[in-house]
């Protein structure tokens, strides 16, 4: 066992240093430029965006290739809301996350029925038979989509707020959420579903509260997305692609740890920044490394750090024994009888 | 009522192409229980290659079929053997998700290669047809794609009923423990269905680039249409994937004839999706 003063000392550093990122990450549009502060609002709804495949994908089983669905819905009622009711953006996101959840729920007593890749196939189905209706429906926009007036203007670094305050939450979230009776249940599910059922786990209201909580997040992300972007479009906003963009964030950075989206949003967005004028060079690259991280470290880069040092910088797991790396001990030792 | 008679025929016509479409995806989840999310784009990859030996040469599109088949059939044998056989003892989740990154990198390729610009591999026989009545004529190219459809299934069922190899291939799907003490090297049996498959995606390819335009992004619309085969059909099952093609080309073809051609896709997307809630096991399978 450790010592007490060498865990406390550790975990004060880890405290220390979230304070000062957190810090930085608030005075950040007062000091960087307008470009570095873009850079860092697209990395925090990526982080967003992750945080809900991940959850999903790492901790339900439920591999989604349909969050776009949310992300429209998320733009769309901004959208509607802002121009034909005039209701304050805040608002309208609030209501979009609800509607999604709505969404998810009605979806849920289908979807859940399947497994594996019939979810995923399902889950991606059903988001392009939005595309279909959105683009076919008048109130919507049509094909062209709807513009959103109300946003307009609107400086940078408010969305930078918004979007900053909603990765912040999405962490705590899912770490609170991991940390809880249902992260225990998911965890049970995950490793295997029948036993965990014979021992009380409802797996069916378990992952419905994970697409709710899922739907809803990824819809304020949508959301923000479309207040930085002014126009919401139906092939844009219902595509793959954002199921894409969280999936390679997961698998990059490690599925089912909470670091890894965070690392893997950062990878992704500049990545993709840096490499925007090269056609789809950015994409090639990011499934090469993607496919060759599930094949050689399917723990993806923070999962494998883990492995091998033992170290989770932020840890879902419950305290064990009031000791915050009471179960990493067991696994470093794990390791060194190998 | 000719012009119900017309949508009927070209329904029937469609559903011999769809099931070429999605006999490949089929025989890999019979054989390796592997889910290609990358099928449509294989398809597409091998439209884009004949239309390069095309551009080349200035041969048919379907004399190009004896480069673009070897290549394809390459192609799957070795991302099977690289990367596929890798994970499919895994669990669900990591072959899925490279699969996924694989037809991220291919639609990339292609857009990077060939922009996004619309292609085919149009020749003088597309614009032909046989003509019945005034308001019923069949067209060439769907005759030829339903037949090719009709035949690439039968020889597929006669492989795998009549031949040494397609035995053993149906053996490892059946018991792979078993296979495998009965000397049957699995992962290599693993490369050869998926080339197989790969055979079947490239012969769909050059069909569907000889009736449609494709872009770089095209796969997606034809994974679509093989995912509908292979469930209805029945997953892994021969003859129920031609009955499960005819069955969802019908089905798109009178969406579109009673609600206007943009609910073709609709159509489409609502079968699969009563299929995937209701019967996911298949229409044929008891």
């Amino acid at each position: 066992m450790k010592t007490g003063f060498l865990s406390d000392s550790k975990r004060l550093i880890k405290a220390l240093i979230m304070v000062i990122v957190l810090v930085g990450l608030f005075v950040l549009p007062n000091v960087a430029n307008q470009y570095t502060t873009m850079l860092v609002m697209l990395i925090c709804m990526y982080i967003g965006l992750g945080q809900m495949w991940n959850l999903l994908a790492g901790y339900a089983g439920l591999v989604s290739l349909g969050q776009q669905l949310y992300i429209g819905i998320g733009g769309y009622a901004l959208a509607v809301l802002s121009n034909y009711y005039n209701i304050p953006i805040l608002i309208g996101l609030v209501v979009g996350g609800l509607v999604s959840v709505g969404l998810s729920v009605a979806l849920s007593f289908l979807l859940l029925r399947m497994k594996g890749m019939y979810f995923a196939v399902a889950t991606w189905i059903t988001a392009e038979a939005f595309i279909v209706i959105f683009a076919g429906w008048t109130y919507m926009g049509s094909g062209n989509g709807l513009f959103i007036k109300a946003v307009r203007g609107m400086p940078t670094s408010t969305i930078y707020y918004y979007s900053l305050i909603v990765a912040i939450l999405t962490i705590f979230i899912v770490v609170f959420l991991l940390r809880s009776k249902l992260g225990l249940g998911l965890i049970a599910i995950r490793d295997n579903d029948s036993a965990a059922e014979t021992s009380g786990v409802t797996i069916f209201r378990t992952k419905l509260y994970c697409m709710m909580i899922s739907s809803f997040l990824t819809s304020i992300i949508g959301g923000l997305f479309y207040m930085s972007q002014v126009w919401v479009q139906p092939y844009a906003a219902f595509a793959i692609n954002w199921t894409i963009a969280g999936m390679f964030i997961v698998v990059i950075g490690g599925i089912g740890t909470v670091a890894g989206p965070i690392l893997g949003a950062v990878i992704y967005v500049i990545l993709n920044q840096y490499l925007s004028q090269f056609g789809g060079i950015s994409m090639i690259i990011l499934g090469v490394i993607a496919i060759v991280v599930i094949l050689f470290a399917p723990k993806g880069i923070i999962g494998s750090l883990q492995n091998r040092f033992g170290f989770e910088i932020l840890s879902a797991r419950r305290d064990a024994n009031k000791n915050f790396m009471g179960m990493q001990i067991q696994e470093t030792s794990e390791n060194t009888e190998q | 009522m000719d012009a119900l008679l017309q949508s009927l025929i070209q329904g029937v016509l469609l559903g011999g192409l769809y099931a070429l479409i999605g006999i490949g995806m089929s025989l890999i989840f019979g054989i390796v229980k592997l889910t290609n999310l990358a099928h449509g784009d294989f398809l597409i990859l091998a439209s884009y290659i004949s239309y390069s030996v095309v551009a080349a040469t200035g041969m048919n599109p379907f004399v190009s079929l004896i480069v673009v088949i070897p290549v394809m059939f390459a192609i799957g044998y070795i991302v099977q053997n690289t990367m596929l056989n890798r994970v499919i003892s895994k669990g669900a989740e990591p072959p899925l998700l490279v699969t996924f990154g694989i037809s991220i990198v291919i639609q990339n390729l292609l857009l990077y290669y060939y922009t996004a610009d619309a292609r085919n591999l149009r020749s003088p026989i597309a614009t032909k047809s046989i003509i019945i009545t005034d308001g019923i004529r069949i067209p060439y190219i769907y005759l030829i794609g339903f037949l090719v459809g009709i035949i690439v299934i039968v020889a597929l069922g006669f492989y795998f009923r009549h031949t040494y190899q397609g035995k053993a291939i149906k053996a490892a799907a059946d018991d792979r423990e078993v296979a495998q003490l009965m000397g049957v090297n699995i992962k290599s049996i693993y490369g050869i269905a998926m080339g197989i498959s790969m055979t079947t995606a490239a012969i769909a390819g050059v069909l569907v680039g000889m009736i449609y335009n494709f872009y770089p992004t095209s796969g997606s619309a034809y994974l679509v249409i093989a995912f509908a085969v292979v469930v209805i059909g029945g997953m892994g099952s021969t003859y129920g994937t031609l009955a499960a093609g005819i069955l969802f080309g019908l089905a798109q073809v009178m969406g579109a004839h009673f609600f206007g051609a943009s609910a073709q896709l609709l159509t489409g997307y609502v079968v699969l999706l009563i299929m995937l809630i209701f019967r996911p096991q298949g229409l044929f399978q008891r």
